[in-house]
């Protein structure tokens, strides 16, 4: 793993937009590729001359595409799009002067390597990948027990952790991810199978399952055993790194930890899943296969469906009505419709005489005070007697307001309320004034 | 087969049967895929047939694998499967038959099924059947109406336990959907088959049908 800083995300795919990076890699192209790659590692070549790489693709092209016209020209073409996408690079930087030496990408390099290590897969043997990782712990354990000096637990215990152990992880995942692909193979296999030979596909169905099942088998013995035997060595490892108080040594555990969990959690989701997919497809072989060995129900079924609108059926089932729960009894409440007023909103002007209110208010209050009433409430009930009822509540205030002007009015620290015309009641305020209502 | 049960005693007090009871008066399937559930009934077998045919109903059970409540008479009451979920439910089966669905686990998508639904039927065809009252369609608010019904048919057989559904918006396709292909499944002809269901009543002909399907519509 290289020490660069990996860019976030968001700036990465916003660099790959602007720049419109794309891959357009056809059959041929992928093949002139794995050719160059194994013929620079074969002959330990760093870059091919150009006519070399010519040559070489010709003879692909006769491989790929037999009888295809111009093989040279294909080459040409090849030669330009790998060169348009970075899969090749020119090494001599004579220009054109004279032919070039291209040498493959780091890219290209990836791209094939992809393929190569993905059919090496599944030839790796996981029990041995664990068994040979188990030994190396079991050396690091003994060195971790040795060492005495912080140069000797990273040479001897971090550093092989890192490394050794590092790829022989990633060699498991390698395999995982073999046979994750290994199984998805078999998967669409079985249904390649049964699609084109139905009764005859059973017992080759019946083999591919058992095959995988086998591998699945070996994946059982490493989580069972391999996993916990790997994990304790690594426990000890850790406890020891602890105790010496090496942060390298025990970063290096834990990472390598992580990766076993990962492993195992893997492990055990693929198991799942393939068992449902076995019990699956055991079934489908028993209750349809066997059970329909022309394949008749289905086209049966078929003609069924599309002829139904004609002949219409259906399928009956129970359909128990809920338990009923009875609202408790309401009366019938009679709620008045609602309406609007009919007729013009607008009432006609009419002429009515100037009425000065203040004035008349005035007056009564005079007549009150006159007849000797000195209690606001005997003023105001004596007043509100000659108003219209409607008019009291806002009558009540200005009234008071006047007898404040024309009297000296009192009132106790917590006044006492007093009933003055119907529910209205008001502060009693005793009143100071002569006969004129003088205050 | 000996049962653990002794008595019908023993089944109605194990803990599993009020959901498994409601379940099956609901008229959903039970199958393997239930795991405890389905154990349960398979050993309660013999006390529960007593008991459901004292109120009018047969607890079938089939060798795909699932249990449900067929109804004898009105007692515990009865529906019929609507034109949608039976045309949707014949699709689902005919896509358990098919080998290609193995390779997911018996899931499909949607959008498979009404692929395989229109294509099957035919879109105009399908659209008549859904839209039983629509003289006149616009085809895009006829395709919306499909897509509709055929979500609300989807629906209905998850609760009855045709399918189920799983993640990414996948259905399981569950081994009832069997019932589907009941009347094709036999050595006697369809014809043949179709009578011999109809006089047990697991199914009904189209003209029964229709009253029932308008009783529904006043219902709802």
């Amino acid at each position: 793993m290289t020490s660069t800083s990996t860019p976030e995300a968001p700036t990465l795919i916003a660099s790959l937009s602007r720049d419109r990076v794309s891959l357009e890699l056809n059959t041929y192209d992928l093949c002139c590729l794995a050719g160059l790659y194994l013929r620079a590692d074969k002959q330990a070549l760093v870059c091919f001359a150009e006519e070399e790489l010519v040559d070489l693709f010709e003879q692909i092209c006769e491989v790929v595409e037999p009888g295809a016209e111009n093989p040279r020209k294909r080459a040409t073409h090849a030669i330009q799009r790998l060169r348009d996408q970075r899969m090749l690079h020119r090494v001599d930087g004579a220009g054109l002067t004279r032919a070039g030496d291209f040498g493959i990408s780091r890219l290209a390099a990836a791209v094939v390597e992809f393929y190569l290590t993905d059919e090496q897969l599944t030839r790796e043997s996981l029990a041995l990948l664990t068994r040979t990782l188990a030994s190396q712990l079991v050396d690091i354990r003994k060195a971790a027990e040795q060492a005495e000096t912080d140069d000797a637990w990273h040479d001897q215990v971090a550093s092989p952790l890192q490394v050794t152990v590092g790829d022989l992880v990633a060699g498991i995942e390698r395999r995982q991810r073999g046979l994750d692909a290994a199984q998805e193979e078999v998967q669409s296999r079985i249904t390649e199978l049964l699609q084109e030979d139905w009764f005859g596909a059973i017992a080759r169905s019946e083999d591919l399952l058992d095959q995988t099942t086998s591998t699945l088998n070996e994946l059982n013995q490493v989580l069972m055993s391999d996993v916990h035997q790997l994990t304790s060595l690594l426990q000890e490892i850790q406890s020891l790194a602890d105790t010496a108080e090496q942060e390298g040594s025990q970063d290096a555990t834990q990472r390598v930890q992580e990766n076993l969990d990962r492993i195992t959690s893997w492990g055990r989701a693929r198991q799942a899943t393939w068992s449902e997919f076995y019990q699956n497809v055991h079934r489908y072989l028993r209750d349809v296969v066997r059970l329909d060995p022309d394949r008749a129900l289905s086209q049966r079924l078929r003609d069924q469906i599309t002829g139904w609108s004609q002949q219409p059926f259906y399928l009956t089932t129970t359909a128990a009505p809920s338990i009923r729960r009875l609202r408790p009894v309401e009366h019938r409440v009679e709620r008045p419709p609602v309406t609007r007023p009919s007729g013009p909103r607008e009432s006609e002007p009419e002429d009515v005489d100037a009425e000065d209110r203040r004035r008349i208010l005035e007056a009564l209050v005079l007549e009150a005070l006159a007849a000797g009433e000195n209690k606001l409430s005997a003023v105001t009930a004596h007043v509100l007697a000659q108003l219209p009822a409607e008019r009291a509540f806002g009558t009540t205030g200005r009234i008071a307001a006047i007898v404040a002007d024309l009297t000296q009015p009192r009132a106790a620290r917590e006044p006492a309320w007093v009933r003055v015309a119907g529910q209205l009641e008001i502060e009693q305020w005793t009143l100071e004034h002569d006969r004129e209502g003088r205050g | 087969m000996s049962s653990t049960f002794e008595r019908l005693e023993d089944v109605l007090l194990d803990d599993l049967f009020p959901d498994v009871d409601l379940d099956l008066r609901r008229g959903r399937h039970i199958g393997q895929d239930d795991g405890p559930v389905y154990d349960f009934l398979l050993d309660a077998q013999e006390h529960l047939e007593h008991l459901y045919r004292r109120f009018g109903a047969e607890l079938v059970q089939r060798t795909d694998g699932y249990f449900f409540l067929l109804p004898t008479n009105d007692r515990l009451g009865r529906r019929l499967l609507s034109a949608g979920e039976m045309l949707v439910g014949q699709t689902m089966a005919l896509l358990y038959l098919d080998p290609s669905t193995l390779q997911h686990n018996r899931t499909i998508t949607r959008e498979l099924l009404l692929q395989r639904l229109s294509s099957l039927v035919g879109t105009e065809v399908l659209i008549r059947t859904l839209n039983p009252r629509k003289r006149k369609y616009d085809e895009r608010v006829a395709a919306k109406t499909v897509r509709k019904e055929v979500d609300k048919a989807i629906r209905r057989l998850v609760d009855l336990g045709f399918t189920q559904p799983v993640e990414d918006d996948r259905l399981q396709l569950r081994p009832a959907l069997m019932r589907f292909a009941e009347t094709v499944r036999g050595a006697d002809g369809s014809t043949d088959a179709l009578e011999r269901l109809i006089a047990s009543g697991e199914i009904e002909d189209g003209e029964r049908h229709d009253e029932h399907e308008d009783d529904e519509e006043v219902e709802a």
